[in-house]
């Protein structure tokens, strides 16, 4: 076992990782950013140094200055968290030439999930349904039309080298396709200067659903079931939870003995993701695999009662499957709220001060979070400053337990979105499970003056 | 169900912070090498500590620990004031609270280990009381296998060298404090 880990991260996953070192008995090295001195994850680990300026990419993006901190502390593995270097498969390859273990999938694997055009062809290859579209690039309007005619209407017609939603286009009908197919080139010419554009199938309604797995080094891994998370705004996710209110036992079953043996074929290792859509005739389409922890982490951890950080440090301390999960059992249902510090009405980033921060508790309630009173928000990192989750014997008392956790939960002195999840929560659609990515953004509207 | 009575203004908050008054409580501190300080009269109510006191709990004897010497000025002061309350188990660990003059501190831009020479058994690039020049390799840190010259970006006299040789630096820490040249 691991005798000293670097944390590359910080705020509330960095404490996250703090906290399995400590029950492993692992003497723990934070790195920070000037920003962060006075950070918990920085006072509560065994060592700490300073990394950089506040600007994440001179301090914690910055390679050199975390593995030459990992080199003077002299640690035998490092830790990423979520985001930051964590699905940086450089970064993994430097620290195995350092001799340090990265605690996560091998540098292969990351690269493979982190080509978003591979991953597909890869997790088609092992028998992951994934959306149907063209193979690539469409030649022309004609060949264009022969994929739309293939696949069916409704497409979406998507530049090659775009994305933020620009130079995309829906076709819903066959009269409009000429018409789009032109537009969308044009765009995507303007927007990315090349004119490529490719067919995919539009998912109306779609939900997000993600399952979680684990592997050790020895080709072994399993799934511990999917979250939920269809609650988004602006594709960030807002709330998630476990099991999915629409996924049924069946395919529950199918699509996790699909994962498990796509992800043996590729020899993932570690903690993972992998996201699906799902149609509303229940049809799951895979998009992507996330190869690291995850933010919602928590919601799985409170089911299955398997602490996946924990898992990941044993995993990639050489032990078996076997050994560190055995046997997933699934127990009730969990939800967790992302509570960051933004208006909850216009989303706008609210850091400073923070003057009172009363925590609730009590059963099936947990909080994961690196915020207390007198804390400075920084105005430089993600807005997350909290984590609530509840759980509960059904999904019934999760959100009775939630509900009443919200109300529990003061947070002054900076604004919360606290009041938007307490609106989601007591919505009679979000309570029957009626919802899809779209629900949030309908939501708000209807909200909205 | 009770009427909920209003919550009473935190003692920073509303009322407006008289900052003429806590610039007099940090000169207080100052000429009293204070490191920390609590004010309160009718209504307002201020704490203060200096930011070598908010050092984190000490670590245990073998840790490998950076030691921050950290400078104890104005500024410093000022920043610990507005920075997080904080819990007193910290005010245990202190930097020496040395009475020094005003050094322009180098400070190191990189994490690794600090080498005073070129190589094992090598004259130091400087020693206290040399002289140095803009431009001047002052030190050696070494960082992931790589050798980074630091360099002095002032003209002046090398007052103090701040960590041992051989000692891991972090980003920020002081390495040299130079005794700037006066214009005549």
């Amino acid at each position: 076992m691991f005798r000293k880990i670097l944390i590359a991260n910080r705020g509330e996953i960095a404490l996250r990782v703090l906290s399995a070192c400590k029950e492993l008995g692992i003497a723990t090295v934070a790195v920070y950013s000037e920003a962060d001195r006075h950070s918990l994850h920085v006072r509560f680990a065994d060592e700490a140094i300073c990394i950089g300026p506040p600007r994440s990419s001179e301090s914690y993006l910055n390679i050199p200055q975390v593995i030459s901190a990992a080199e003077i502390a002299n640690v035998d593995a490092i830790h990423p968290g979520y985001g930051f270097l964590s699905e940086n498969a450089n970064f993994a390859e430097v620290c195995e030439a350092s001799h340090i273990t990265f605690i996560g999938p091998s540098p292969n694997v990351i690269r493979m999930m982190g080509e978003k055009d591979r991953a597909r062809a890869e997790m088609s290859a092992a028998g992951l349904p994934i959306i149907p579209g063209s193979p690539g690039v469409v030649a022309d309007e004609q060949a264009a039309k022969q994929v739309a005619a293939e696949i069916g209407l409704p497409v979406m017609i998507k530049a090659a080298e775009g994305g933020g939603g620009r130079g995309m286009r829906v076709v819903r009908k066959q009269s409009e396709f000429s018409g789009a197919f032109q537009t969308a080139r044009a765009e995507a010419e303007q927007a990315f200067g090349s004119p490529h554009v490719y067919l995919e199938k539009l998912i109306e309604s779609p939900r997000h659903i993600e399952f979680q797995v684990l592997g050790d080094k020895y080709g072994n891994v399993l799934h511990l079931g999917e979250r939920d998370c269809s609650i988004q705004r602006r594709h960030q996710k807002v709330l998630e939870e476990s099991p999915s209110p629409v996924l049924d036992p069946e395919a529950r079953w199918e699509i996790g003995r699909q994962v498990v043996k796509a992800l043996e074929r590729v020899r993932y290792s570690s903690a993972g993701t992998v996201e699906f859509l799902r149609d509303a005739t229940g049809k799951l389409y895979f998009i992507e695999m996330n190869a690291r922890i995850q933010v919602e982490h928590p919601v799985t951890e409170m089911v299955t009662g398997v602490d996946l950080v924990k898992s990941q440090i044993r995993l990639a301390a050489g032990e078996t499957l076997a050994d560190v999960v055995g046997r997933v059992e699934f127990r009730g249902h969990a939800i967790e709220c992302r509570i960051n510090a933004e208006d909850a009405e216009t989303f706008v980033p609210s850091p400073g001060r923070i003057t009172t921060f009363r925590v609730p508790g009590g059963p099936g309630i947990r909080v994961d979070t690196a915020a207390h009173a007198d804390a400075v928000i920084p105005p430089y990192y993600d807005s997350l400053i909290a984590k609530l989750i509840a759980h509960g014997h059904d999904r019934a008392e999760a959100i009775a337990r939630m509900r009443g956790a919200l109300d529990g939960f003061v947070v002054e002195g900076i604004k919360t979105t606290i009041p938007l999840h307490k609106r989601i929560i007591s919505s009679p659609d979000f309570a029957a499970g009626k919802f899809d990515t779209h629900f949030l953004e309908r939501q708000l509207a209807v909200g909205a003056k | 169900m009770a009427k909920k009575t209003k919550q009473a203004a935190s003692p920073l908050s509303g009322r407006g912070v008289d900052l003429a008054e806590v610039e007099r409580l940090l000169d207080f501190m100052e000429a009293h090498h204070l490191e920390q300080f609590e004010y309160e009269r009718d209504g307002f109510r201020v704490l203060l500590k200096k930011a070598s006191a908010l050092l984190p709990v000490p670590s245990p004897p073998d840790s490998r620990r950076p030691v921050l010497a950290e400078h104890p000025s104005a500024e410093a002061a000022m920043a610990a004031a507005v920075a997080s309350a904080y819990s007193p188990s910290s005010t245990g660990v202190r930097s020496a609270a040395e009475k020094m003059e005003d050094l322009h501190v180098i400070k190191s831009p990189i994490v690794g280990t600090f080498y005073w020479a070129a190589s094992p058994g090598a004259e130091p690039f400087v020693t206290v009381g040399a002289g140095v020049e803009p431009g001047q390799v002052l030190c050696i840190i070494e960082a992931m296998k790589l050798m980074n010259e630091i360099e002095s970006d002032v003209a002046g006299e090398v007052a103090k060298i701040f960590p041992d040789n051989g000692s891991p630096v972090e980003y920020g820490q002081p390495l040299f404090g130079i005794r700037l040249n006066r214009k005549n």
